[in-house]
């Protein structure tokens, strides 16, 4: 064991100097190297921002449910420029509402809670290394990540701070209604590009800055998990004994470091047409510009980053259903193969967005074909998640019943699908309900519902305290049965040809019958909305009142249970682990226990029987 | 040699674990107390009657389900949308069902192991094979009927022009000769010429121009050629089966479709496109043949009238554009954004 070599940056020998290392509340808490530490700065500034943005939806809920009532309690208190006098939303706010509340979600606090929360805090404890590889690019990247994320939603208050810096300096900045973006998530030019007709122009600024700032931290994150990944594995950790938490997060930085980019392009041009008067994406005679540009260049990005948000989600699932069934996961080559295929195709689908964007014809033909064959690699995932219980031994703890919701949504969201897949029936359904309920499936159904799982699940190592069950159970049952209820509708609405993104539905003829609807799916909403006051409650009672949790909870056995709880040494294993097998031997015949960590060698298990467990 | 070596000492059994102490009862699995269970349903079902439907006036509207489709492209949509929904209901029964089977039937029992298998390459290719074809079948079916919705659209096809602007939509139907006068993006001059129309063509005399107004004839194709003002707007009707983003700088020229049933339907925006979008509408009525003939009769003497009186005061009529082969050679309507256009927005 002593001869094996040591890869952690701060292996043996600093092992025992930073035990006694004492860094001050500043080190420790604000700029730490620490990636455990990151993780958890990334676990509790997009919980922040969760607030924010789930806040917004509310609102936007509101609005269409009961359209032109005042916001009640907090409305009248509301920026003039979200709402009117009496404290009911106005057109323009409600734009800027749905615009923020997409753009939060996305890119503060879905992306950072998968691949900063998780994959800072699980990549090295599962893969046995003392830290990332550029610990200091970590910290950069998660204090550029906040630096973005307050970049963004500034935007709110633009028009106040240009009033008050046209007022102090008598400057002759021309002055601004003020407001954050409102030109959609995907902020089409040349409605966001175009100063004659974007109103929120230092909003929409904000937000291009923002996701320039946002996308610098993406990729310095994602080069050092790269990085992390393929050199600093400990001894015996194949490619193939990765746990598959690991192998989608490193599929997943792969995807960010190649999409990123592209993105940061369009929101670079999309500043400079907005503010000095270039024309990449101006539509007018003569300019020169394409808005498809924009389209194509933004969904090069858009449509990795659906892969980028749902493939960790897939990985932490796949780590906790095989604890939950004491059952060796289904299907493991499988299961990462699927997760390379998905990364290789989803970066030949997005015109799928484009079907009716006035993009050639044939190529939305093509694109429908390839976006048909990303479904493959999916379904593989639902029935190998289903074989993991098939004759499994099911424990049904707070975990086990998100990850099981978990496959049941992404089931439904996976089969909504279809239907845009379809060329002629995105002609009808695009832009509707319909989708707005797909991606959310997809999205809250799915990534957050395996977010909360993890939460759940890590919780342990990450506070050394467990959560509290019964509340779990309560904000298990809560969510899952108020999502439903707010987003399953949806589908019937979009089919009824309710659109995105209206402020108003009552003008519409057509859409005054599906009031009632909207009520009904409102009053759940506010329902789903308080649902997540459970889990903040949980999740800091827990913090500090919660039950003290044993190194291996859950008796599971990957890297990091073997580890305290919670894992205290910066350079976390004071002497660098081996490993002899892959991450999911759960009921190996013939032994007493029904687990063997990966560190822990057949050899050395007393058995009853022999049976031959895969060398991978 | 004891059972594991060496980590034997930090494996505490610690936490009162469901993952050690024996299974309980089924619905404590998932629910630690019974009143809590009874609470809760009682909860979900307070929320999940429709209370909020109760007093809905439903008349002949069907909020739950499609609009009827009354236009020819429209069924065959309809046809692959049903497809594709038992197909998908069909698999979402299979699945949903067989998982939850799975999850009551493999709980935890006593003396119970779970299976040791790390699965099953047979099965694997099954469940990639199947899906795939299936897909594949979807895909080819969809692309065909995609090119033939989106294909040329029929010669006898009437032909109207639309250009979308913040917020509504300048509509120019061809008058009796059933011809529209030629035109192009660069000859748009908002509020004089909103169609960029060649003036000199003698078949854009009897054209007429209509607001956020879409009058078709039934049982005959039409061609919608989309253009736009300003910002990205669309072409949405849910009972036409008809989605179709307007782009500036751009002529789409390959929305075509039969309207079969009189009526009145509404043309939405569907693209964000700024403060007004939630309001951006035109109605469409499609009215009986004789209704048409009638109507187009009536509105080109009108347009033919104002069109001679405009020739008549030669001050008036905006200089016509000629020269259009040489784009360098046009005149460009807008300058690069500078500040002005800034300060100019400010008023809307």
């Amino acid at each position: 064991m002593s001869a094996t070599p040591v890869l952690s940056p701060h292996g043996d020998d600093h092992a025992h100097h930073d035990a006694h290392y004492a860094p001050g509340f500043f080190g420790k808490y604000v700029w730490t190297h620490d990636h455990k530490m990151i993780g958890l700065q990334y676990l509790f500034a997009s919980m922040f921002f969760g607030a924010i943005s789930g806040l917004l939806a509310m609102g936007v809920r509101w609005q269409l449910g009961f359209p032109g009532k005042p916001f009640p309690i907090i409305g009248k208190f509301l920026p003039h420029n979200i709402v009117g006098p009496d404290g009911a939303f106005l057109p323009g706010g409600y734009n800027m509402l749905v615009t923020m509340h997409a753009s939060i979600m996305v890119f503060f606090v879905i992306m950072p809670l998968l691949i900063g929360v998780f994959g800072n805090f699980l990549i090295p404890l599962k893969i046995g290394a003392g830290d990332m590889a550029f610990p200091f690019f970590n910290e950069l990247s998660f204090w550029l990540f906040m630096l973005s994320g307050v970049i963004v939603v500034s935007g709110f208050w633009s028009g106040e701070v240009t009033g008050a810096w046209h007022h102090l300096t008598g400057s002759s900045l021309p002055p601004d209604t003020g407001g954050a973006a409102a030109g959609g998530w995907t902020s089409y030019a040349p409605l966001s590009s175009d100063p004659a007709y974007n109103t929120t122009h230092y909003g929409q600024s904000a937000w291009a800055i923002g996701l320039f700032v946002n996308g610098l931290a993406s990729i310095a994150g994602a080069f050092n998990y790269i990085t992390t990944i393929v050199n600093m594995r400990c001894p015996g950790m194949t490619m193939f004994r990765l746990p598959l938490a690991v192998w989608s997060l490193f599929v997943t930085a792969i995807l960010l470091l190649l999409a990123v980019p592209v993105l940061s392009a369009a929101a670079a041009m999309l500043w400079l047409d907005l503010n000095m008067g270039t024309t990449f994406f101006s539509g007018r005679n003569g300019a020169g510009g394409d808005p498809l540009l924009y389209q194509h260049l933004f969904w090069f990005f858009g449509h990795p980053e659906v892969y980028i948000m749902i493939l960790p989600a897939m990985g932490l699932v796949s780590e906790i259903m095989p604890v939950f069934t004491r059952k060796p996961i289904f299907g493991y080559r499988a299961m990462a193969f699927s997760m390379i295929a998905i990364g290789f195709l989803g970066f030949i689908v997005w015109g799928h967005h484009m079907f009716v964007s006035g993009m050639n014809l044939v190529a939305s033909a093509v694109f429908s074909f390839s976006t048909m064959v990303i479904a493959v690699p999916s379904a593989i995932k639902t029935f190998n998640w289903m074989g993991t219980i098939w004759k499994g031994s099911i424990r049904f703890t707070v975990p086990m019943c998100f990850c099981l919701a978990f496959v049941s949504m992404f089931v439904i969201g996976g089969l909504s699908g279809i239907f845009m897949a379809s060329t002629p029936v995105d002609l009808f359904i695009h832009h509707t309900y319909f989708i707005v309920a797909h991606f959310h499936y997809v999205l809250f159904g799915g990534s957050l519902f395996a977010l909360q799982a993890a939460v759940y699940f890590w919780f342990p190592k990450m506070f050394g305290r467990m959560m509290n069950d019964k509340l779990g159970y309560w904000n298990f049952w809560l969510m899952f049965v108020f999502f439903n209820l707010t987003f399953f509708p949806m589908h019937t609405m979009g089919l009824a040809g309710m659109m995105r993104r209206i402020a108003d539905p009552t003008q519409y003829e057509h859409l005054r019958n599906l009031q009632p609807l909207q009520k009904f799916i409102s009053v759940r909403a506010f329902g789903l909305g308080a649902s997540f006051l459970v889990f903040w409650y949980n999740f800091f009672w827990s913090m500090k009142y919660g039950e003290k949790a044993s190194s291996n909870p859950w008796r599971s056995t990957t890297l990091e249970w073997t580890l305290p709880s919670p894992v205290t040494l910066h350079g976390n294993f004071p002497v660098t682990p081996r490993v002899y097998h892959g991450p999911y031997e759960y009921s190996i015949p013939g032994m007493e226990d029904d687990y063997l960590p990966q560190n822990v060698p057949m050899r050395d298990v007393k058995r009853t029987a022999g049976v031959e467990i895969p060398a991978h | 040699m004891s059972n594991i070596a060496a980590p034997r000492q930090v494996f505490q059994p610690g936490f009162r674990s469901v993952m050690t102490t024996p299974p309980p009862r089924f619905l404590a699995r998932f629910c630690p107390s019974r009143r809590l269970f009874s609470l809760a349903l009682a909860f979900v079902a307070l929320f999940a009657s429709p209370a909020g439907t109760a007093h809905a006036e439903l008349r002949d509207y069907n909020m739950w389900w499609t609009p009827k489709a009354v236009t020819t492209g429209g069924h065959e949509i309809d046809l692959l949308l049903m497809v594709i929904f038992w197909l998908t209901l069909f698999v979402f029964i299979v699945t949903q069902v067989t998982y939850i089977i799975f999850i009551v039937k493999y709980r935890q029992r006593k003396g119970v192991k779970a299976v040791y298998s790390h699965g099953n390459n047979k099965l694997e290719l099954i469940w990639t094979a199947t899906p795939a074809a299936i897909f594949i079948i979807l895909a080819l079916w969809s692309d065909r009927e995609w090119l033939q919705l989106r294909g040329k659209a029929p010669d006898n096809a009437l032909s109207i022009d639309i250009v979308a602007y913040q917020f509504g939509f300048h509509v120019r139907n061809p008058g009796k000769d059933d011809h529209l006068g030629n035109y192009d993006q660069l000859w748009i001059e908002k509020g004089t010429n909103d169609f960029g129309v060649d003036l000199k063509d003698p078949t854009s005399r009897d054209d007429y121009a209509s607001e956020n107004q879409l009058t078709l004839p039934v049982n005959r194709p039409v061609n919608i050629i989309l253009r736009s003002e300003d910002v990205i707007h669309a072409f949405y009707v849910p009972e036409f089966r008809m989605y179709q983003d307007i782009l500036p700088g751009r002529k789409i020229d390959w929305v075509w479709f039969t309207p079969e049933k009189i009526g009145h339907y509404a043309l939405a925006c569907n693209q964000l496109c700024g403060n007004g979008h939630y309001n951006m509408q035109a109605k469409i009525d499609v009215v009986s043949e004789d209704d048409y003939k009638k109507l187009v009769a009536e509105k080109s003497a009108n347009a033919e009238k104002a069109r001679a009186e405009q020739d008549k005061a030669p001050a008036a009529t905006p200089a016509p554009v000629a020269a259009v082969d040489v784009p360098a050679a046009s005149p460009s309507p807008s300058p690069s954004p500078t500040v002005a256009p800034v300060v100019a927005a400010l008023g809307r």
